[in-house]
């Protein structure tokens, strides 16, 4: 015969650990979803909802005496813009491959960076440009020609006076 | 322990709804974006999105356009609010210059009264609507301008002859050619700012005597000498704001520079007010102001009763009217030149800093309502307030009958020193030569009298000025003082007064005095006081002259 | 190799590898497994770098929410929130004068969240400061700082001063008219030693109030190099110590046996509660034994786990519950009011009154007089007599109670009536008949250093507790009064600063009442 006495718990034991501590729970899980707002809010940060560069609309002046197919760049600008006997025209001059700004010359563009050449049309001739330059809209107002750079139109349009 | 369990509890709940507000008021609640929420464009709803204007060069990053949608590069159909409605046509498109640099405010809030300034730290608040013509003076500098008067002359004259007819000045008058081929004349807003033919007299003789047509002959006819000058001062004066140049005009005439500078020139009596218009209305005091916390008020209420406004303030009270301080507060507001990198400084601003150019038309009426007008009154009788030195009457016919042109260019070359007088011709700030001369006639024109031909020499007295003394302590010292020092009257023992005065003009102001004015001529007989005769006279002016120091 | 022994499919093994890394990685990650047992508890503790500072058990008296309100963690709470909202300002801060004010007027106008998060921070800095001053007179009234814990008290204090710093510094940072005119003083008060070198004419040799102010500043005005400077110990040299200083305190928390209890603390808690899980009550036969290094035994020894809890959960519940509570106050201010943001900095136009964060407003107070003794004297022997206290007072009675020690709560009262009365008394006598300057205009400087209201007030508390030492024959009792004393002038002379001075530090019923410029 043996009596059934319980013996004392040890520290090694498993604990008789209440099934469900809904309290506990529902404070665990509250803490959890105010960090997880808070957490939201905080990455929401470091999205910039204003940029500090200036206006992508500019105004130019155009030099009296620009040949047909010369590129006249504005000063602080990444724009090049041309005269011919159909109007003016804007291209940019940031290359489409990785954003260096190329030179505008006789025959076209050459980025310095990689190696792309572009027609004097903007199109791709050679090298790793996957688009060619984006023509950009031109407009006549007050006398002043009004470039955007921010606004591409489809290549060829040109404006007159 | 469950109470730590509950702590937990309650304290999420409670960060969690307060997180939930935080975020519905950052997405739903700002005004900028509901006025942007209703706004449409003529492509459809506008996207929402905090919008900015940025020129680096004005160093401007300009919020404005958030609400002020309209504004913005490229957004000119936009509407649905009353916010929306498009600026009015100027030559500055908001969208390349910024708002606040005409208008004042905070350009980097996004909320109306912080960007608008209306809070207590922002030491830049909007001008208000009605001075927003003061925007101007940021960068521009209206030249030319003469004193009022003139000026209505010139307006009125460009009236008179009819040029509405064919021209159109800020959007007044004008005829578009029933051919449709444009205006007749073309319009002259800016004339005076982008310049115009200064032949344009002939030509259009000419074009006249050639033309067949004739609305030409009907429209046009001979314009004399004097409205030709008058048309040229209202052709110099027209920078499509004519508000401000109707200010400025006002401020040529109430004698501001007299005491105050503006751009380095003008007397130290007064602060300088070259920046007036940017005082931060924060810093002034508006415990004895009635009426709005504004700087224009502030303005206002001081120019109508400066002394009340401002403890011990020495500034006259003007006796201005309402429309008078209105423009001069308008012109005021104005003073707020800002450092331009120099691409964008103005031709006029250039023409003022770099060509020496005066910021106000040179011909003596102007100089002498711009400088002499404020203490010597408009009309050069003088100026006598309370508690003040009485300022001299100048225009009186007894003096200028008696002074020579010398004279008068030696008291505003040199002034008086120890006076309130400057010496305007020595002084970096003052006036130069042909200034001067240009005031001198005009002094004489307003009095309409010249020097009386003086052929005695200039120290011609040989009395006795033992004898003067006695006199001159019974008889003058009451005003001039006992040593001649000035007090109510002017001072006598000025040293620049005894080198230019000669002893027949001493004589003669003694003797005959002056019209109009507190000192009586002591030839004449007087129930009031003792009369002089003529030696008693002459040993009077020998005992003034011993105040003379001698020439080494 | 038999046929049947087909050798291991590469591909295959390759594929359950690849879908088990997930379940591998949170596997050798979390090693403990669930926290269920005593024991897996225990290494959910000791097996994570970041809890590890805690003990793995935690006596139901630090559990009491009397024994310490939560104070130490609310303090590390809302550091961690200055910490973390503080990052998050960084990405578009620029430590450069006019750029610093654009920077902070974008931060409110138009950053994402930038305006709420900056109000945090600035809600959050003001709560650490509040709450790391309660802590420590937490820690003073219930004597928490005798042996073995004198070390920490002094950590403490070390904690004390750096949060001071950190607040400090960040009030230049927005570059407004406030911050300016704030740090010109501050920097005027480090300079402030002149007072004395000036007096006895030394200053051309020994300038250490010079040195303090170029060193502070990089300049002899706050300019861009101030603003740099201030920013680095802002950012990076005051956050880094105190970081450390931080894990040197809890872990001596551990080291020192946990928080101070009273001897009868067992006695006095009785029986666990029902539902609790259970207390461990079987005595071990070792603990914490410097195992094999050196003979000896830690300070923890002789005091056995008895009536214990894991940390995992009961601490953590306590903990996570007064960080959400910070959390909360934080937002809730942060909500109710704008962090401020005044003109930008105008060396030329003085903003009158320039005052200093709240915190300040007592010395600012006591500067007015000599700034000197108000500035660097009195600041001084206060933080000398507060480090010195475990070390004079070596005490057994009260440990770890309320107002424990000879007098108790009733000389607590009474100090506290002698601090507010004498420091308003003093305070009502210069503000309603002036100084010695007032007085004797030609008065030399040096009498003014020595004779001021900051050097009575001490002289006061000092005379004060030396008669306390005498009478209850215990230094603890002399401390108590002390500290009350200072504390209750610290208060008074503190809301003196904050609402009754005006414009030239002029004594005002209310704000109302300034006159308009």
């Amino acid at each position: 015969m043996s009596t059934t006495t319980t013996p004392p718990p040890s520290r090694l034991d498993p604990e008789p650990v209440p099934r469900r501590d809904v309290l506990g729970l529902a404070a665990m899980a509250s803490a959890a979803g105010a960090c997880l707002l808070a957490l939201a809010g905080l990455l929401r940060l470091p999205k910039a909802a204003v940029l500090s560069s200036p206006s992508k609309k500019f105004k130019a002046v155009l030099p009296e005496n620009l040949a047909a197919g010369e590129a006249f760049v504005p000063a602080g600008r990444s724009v090049a813009l041309f005269r011919d006997a159909e109007g003016v025209y804007a291209i940019s001059t940031v290359c489409t491959h990785l954003g260096c700004i190329i030179k505008p010359n006789a025959e076209g563009f050459e980025c310095p960076c990689h190696g792309s050449k572009f027609q004097s049309d903007g199109s791709v001739k050679r090298g790793p440009a996957p688009r060619a330059l984006p023509w950009l809209k031109v407009s006549h107002t007050g006398g002043n020609w009004i470039v955007d750079e921010g606004a591409p139109v489809p290549p060829g349009t040109k404006v007159q006076a | 322990m469950s109470k730590n369990k509950y702590l937990l509890l309650l304290s999420s709940l409670g960060a969690l709804a307060l997180l939930i507000a935080a975020a519905v008021n950052e997405h739903f609640m700002k005004e900028w974006r509901r006025i942007q929420n209703v706004a449409v464009s003529d492509e459809g709803p506008v996207e929402v999105r905090l919008r900015q204007v940025i020129n680096p060069g004005l160093k401007v990053t300009d919020r404005c356009v958030s609400c002020h949608v309209t504004m913005g590069a490229g957004e000119g159909s936009v509407r649905g609010a009353k916010v929306l409605a498009p600026h009015k046509a100027v030559s500055h498109d908001p969208a390349e210059y910024g708002c606040t640099v005409c208008h004042g405010g905070q350009g980097l809030a996004t909320d109306k009264a912080e960007s608008h300034g209306d809070v207590h730290f922002w030491p830049e608040p909007m001008l208000p609507s009605h001075y927003s013509y003061a925007g101007c003076g940021t960068c521009h500098a209206p030249l030319r301008v003469p004193q009022r008067e003139s000026y209505q002359r010139a307006v009125s004259a460009f009236e008179r002859l009819d040029c509405y007819a064919c021209h159109r000045v800020e959007g007044r008058g004008g005829t578009i050619r029933p051919d449709g081929g444009g205006m007749e004349g073309p319009d002259l807003s800016k004339a005076g700012l982008a310049g115009y033919d200064r032949e344009w007299y002939p030509k259009h003789v000419e074009k006249m005597q050639k033309e067949p047509l004739k609305a030409w002959k009907m429209s046009f006819s001979a314009v004399n000498d004097e409205d030709r000058q008058l048309l040229d001062v209202f052709l110099s004066t027209c920078v499509g704001a004519s508000r401000l140049v109707e200010a400025k005009a006002m401020f040529n005439t109430a004698g501001c520079l007299g005491c105050h500078k503006v751009s380095g020139v003008g007397g130290d009596s007064g602060p300088d007010l070259s920046r007036a218009g940017y005082k931060d209305p924060g810093l002034a005091d508006f415990s004895h102001v009635s009426g709005p916390a504004t700087l224009a008020n502030w303005q206002a209420e001081h120019l109508r009763s400066p002394l009340s406004i401002v403890l011990g303030s020495q500034m006259p009270s003007l006796g201005l009217s309402d429309r008078d301080i209105e423009q001069l507060v308008l012109y005021t507001l104005s003073l707020r030149r800002r450092d331009l990198p120099i691409s964008y400084v103005p031709k006029d601003r250039m023409r003022a800093l770099r060509f020496g150019e005066r910021e106000f038309s040179t011909d003596g009426a102007t100089v002498y309502g711009t400088f002499c007008a404020g203490c010597h009154g408009l009309a050069g009788s003088g100026l006598r307030s309370a508690g003040l030195a009485s300022f001299p009457s100048i225009a009186n016919p007894d003096l200028l009958e008696r002074v020579s042109d010398e004279f008068l260019k030696n008291t505003i070359q040199h002034g008086r020193p120890g006076r309130r007088m400057p010496a305007w011709g020595d002084m970096a700030s003052g006036l130069r030569p042909e200034e001067i001369l240009s005031v001198i006639d005009y002094l004489r024109s307003l009095s309409g009298v010249k020097q009386k031909p003086d052929r005695t020499p200039p120290r011609w007295v040989k009395a006795d000025s033992a004898s003067g003394r006695a006199l001159f302590a019974s008889t003058c010292a009451g005003c001039h003082g006992a040593q001649g020092e000035g007090g109510e009257a002017p001072a006598l023992n000025n040293q620049v007064l005894l080198a230019s005065a000669t002893d027949t003009y001493l004589i003669e102001t003694i003797g005959r005095g002056r019209r109009g004015t507190v000192m009586q001529g002591f030839l004449d007989p007087s129930p009031a006081r003792r009369t002089l005769a003529g030696a008693e006279i002459e040993s009077v002016v020998a005992f003034i002259r011993t105040w003379e120091k001698k020439q080494p | 190799m038999t046929p049947a022994e087909k050798p291991p499919d590469g591909l295959r093994e390759f594929a359950d590898n690849l879908k088990a890394a997930p379940r591998h990685i949170y596997e050798t990650a979390f090693r403990s497994g669930t926290p269920a047992t005593d024991r897996t508890r225990s290494t959910f503790i000791f097996g994570n770098v970041f809890l590890h500072l805690h003990s793995v058990r935690v006596h139901r008296w630090t559990l009491r929410w009397s024994t310490t309100m939560g104070l130490g963690i609310m303090t590390t709470s809302a550091f961690l929130i200055t910490l973390i909202t503080g990052v998050m300002l960084m990405f578009y801060y620029k430590p450069f004068p006019e750029a610093a004010y654009d920077s902070m007027k974008d931060i409110h106008f138009v950053v994402p969240t930038g305006r709420f998060i900056r109000n945090i921070h600035r809600w959050a800095a003001n709560v650490m400061v509040v709450a790391v001053i309660l802590h420590m007179t937490r820690a003073f009234f219930t004597a928490s700082y005798r042996k073995p814990r004198e070390y920490n008290w002094l950590i403490g204090l070390g904690l004390l001063v750096v949060t001071l710093g950190l607040s400090f510094t960040g009030y230049l940072l927005p570059w407004d008219q406030l911050a300016y005119w704030a740090i010109t003083i501050g920097a005027n008060i480090a300079q402030s030693p002149r007072e004395v070198t000036d007096a006895i004419g030394i200053t051309q040799w020994f300038d250490p109030g010079g040195i303090q102010k170029l060193l502070l500043l990089g300049s002899d005005v706050v300019g861009p190099e101030a603003l740099i400077r201030f920013y680095l110990l802002h950012v990076m040299l005051l956050p880094l110590a105190l970081g450390a200083l931080m894990g040197v305190h809890f872990w001596r928390i551990r080291k020192d046996g946990g928080l101070a209890r009273p001897s009868d603390a067992d006695a006095r808690l009785g029986p666990p509660p029902a539902g609790t899980y259970p207390v461990f009550t079987e005595a071990p036969q070792r603990t914490y034994q410097l195992a094999a290094v050196v003979k000896g035994r830690t300070p923890a020894v002789n005091n056995g786990p008895e009536n214990t809890v894991p940390s995992m959960p009961h601490l953590f519940y306590a903990e996570l519950g007064v960080f959400m509570l910070t959390v909360l106050i934080c937002l809730a201010l942060a909500l109710i009011s704008d962090a401020p943001l005044k003109e930008l900095a105008n060396p030329s136009v003085p903003e009158n009154p320039a005052k200093a964060p709240w915190y300040f407003l007592g010395l600012q107070e006591l500067v007015s007089f000599s700034a000197f003794m108000g500035g660097i004297g009195v600041p001084a022997i206060v933080l000398l007599g507060l480090g010195l206290i475990p070390y004079l007072d070596r005490e057994k009675e009260g440990t770890g109670q309320w107002f424990g020690g000879p007098g108790g709560w009733p000389l607590v009262r009474r100090s506290i009536l002698l601090g507010l009365g004498s420091t308003l008394l003093v305070e009502t006598l210069v503000i309603r008949f002036g100084w010695l300057r007032e007085w004797f205009p030609h008065i030399p400087q040096l009498i003014i250093t020595a004779i001021n209201p900051a050097t009575i007030l001490t002289t006061i508390y000092a005379l004060y507790s030396l008669w306390l030492i005498r009478r209850h024959h215990s230094t603890r009792a002399g401390a108590m009064g002390l500290f009350t004393c200072f504390l209750c002038g610290f208060l008074v002379l503190t809301i003196i600063g904050t609402y009754f001075r005006g414009p030239n530090w002029v004594f005002y019923w209310s704000p109302g009442d300034w006159p308009k410029h």
